[in-house]
């Protein structure tokens, strides 16, 4: 079966087709309540040219950001069914992925993680110039950009 | 002073894509509306500024083709339009967030069936599209996605098909009766973004067998 590599860190067990479809199912209600045009999150400098290496780090800090700061917020909020379903597989899934993601903690390591957090920062950053409902539905119509870059770490 | 009601003036503003070529549609909910005209702009989404897309300013036909500007199949774009009429009344209506790889439909691929005696050749032709790489060449569905594959199926009778499939693009049905008419479809499949075509569907008939004449 295909699992997720981002650099060391492997994560099996999560087929990606089906957070795919989970947010396919709600990608039109989701991105219509977010009427803030000019402004995007998971900038492309956030994500682009990261190294292997580099995206363990990454990836850990957005999905946990994503659990803690924006699903758990949400839901509470999400009153269409379609979308809490959608949104228990996705908080479901990405429970699971970063809870597998062990990136190493060597000093040597440092450099590349410090190049993860200030990528992380930047769309942290840009999280907390909105309000907190703003934010949290943008985040959240976001995720199809999340899942793009990860596909390219799903063999 | 009621506000005025315009929403009749524009409806269903949406993209239509189909093999990474994005068309931009809508809709005037007016029965007849000659004198309307509209204008398409279109912008990245995150970026403030919409952006103007020149063939389609003051129009009087209802689509707009946004394939070059739309070409990044990975970024996520806006379009809207504006509909003005004749009077002075207008109003402004926007698509949702449209990424083409996430949302183009696959169009039937394009077949050869090539009828022999006791067999029916397939051969399907890649699929270009209008995305191009960074060296200028036009990139193929295959090309995109790489988990892309093709299904066949022979109608042989009521009760039986025949199946082949595969990544390759040249198939051959064999053991079929001579002079017989057969009923062959094609279709694409990209499993990782759950699409699929419309079959392409040939209507063939094998040779006589003359072997013996």
């Amino acid at each position: 079966g295909q699992e997720f590599q981002f650099g060391p860190c492997r994560v099996e067990g999560v087929v990606l087709q089906e957070l795919w479809e989970a947010f396919w199912a709600v990608k039109d209600i989701v991105q219509a309540k977010d009427n803030i045009t000019s402004v995007r999150l998971l900038r492309k400098e956030i994500l682009q040219n990261v190294s292997d290496v580099e995206s363990c780090y990454l990836i850990r800090a957005l999905l946990k950001f994503y659990l803690n700061t924006i699903f758990k917020g949400y839901l509470g909020k999400a009153a269409d069914s379609r979308i809490r379903k959608s949104f228990s597989t996705l908080a479901n899934n990405f429970f699971v992925i970063a809870s597998k993601l062990q990136p190493s903690q060597e000093n040597d390591m440092f450099s590349i993680s410090e190049s993860a957090r200030r990528r992380f920062l930047l769309f942290q950053r840009a999280f907390k110039q909105l309000d907190i409902q703003s934010a949290q539905t943008k985040a959240f119509g976001e995720v199809d950009i999340l899942l793009t870059w990860m596909e390219k770490f799903y063999q | 002073h009621t506000a005025e009601n315009t929403s009749d003036l524009l409806q269903h503003v949406k993209f239509q894509s189909s093999n990474f070529e994005n068309i931009l549609t809508w809709d005037s909910g007016l029965e007849s509306a000659p004198d309307l005209v509209y204008s398409v702009e279109y912008k990245t989404y995150g970026e403030r500024k919409w952006l103007v897309k020149e063939s389609c300013q003051r129009i009087t036909r209802k689509f707009c083709n946004l394939t070059m500007e739309t070409g990044n199949f990975m970024e996520p774009y806006y379009a809207r339009v504006t509909a003005i009429s004749a009077g002075g009344r207008s109003v402004t209506k926007m698509t949702d967030r449209f990424t083409s790889l996430q949302q183009t439909t696959i169009k039937p691929p394009d077949v050869t069936c090539i009828p022999k005696v006791r067999s029916i050749q397939m051969i399907i032709h890649p699929t270009s599209t209008p995305i191009r790489a960074g060296d200028g060449h036009q990139l193929t569905l295959e090309d995109i996605f790489p988990d892309l594959f093709y299904r066949l199926e022979l109608q042989v009778n009521h009760t039986y098909q025949m199946h082949l499939g595969g990544k390759q693009r040249d198939y051959e049905f064999t053991g079929l009766t001579p002079d017989t008419e057969f009923l062959g479809t094609t279709m694409i499949f990209v499993p990782n973004w759950s699409k699929e075509s419309a079959p392409y569907v040939c209507r063939v008939k094998t040779l006589p067998d003359r072997t013996w004449t």
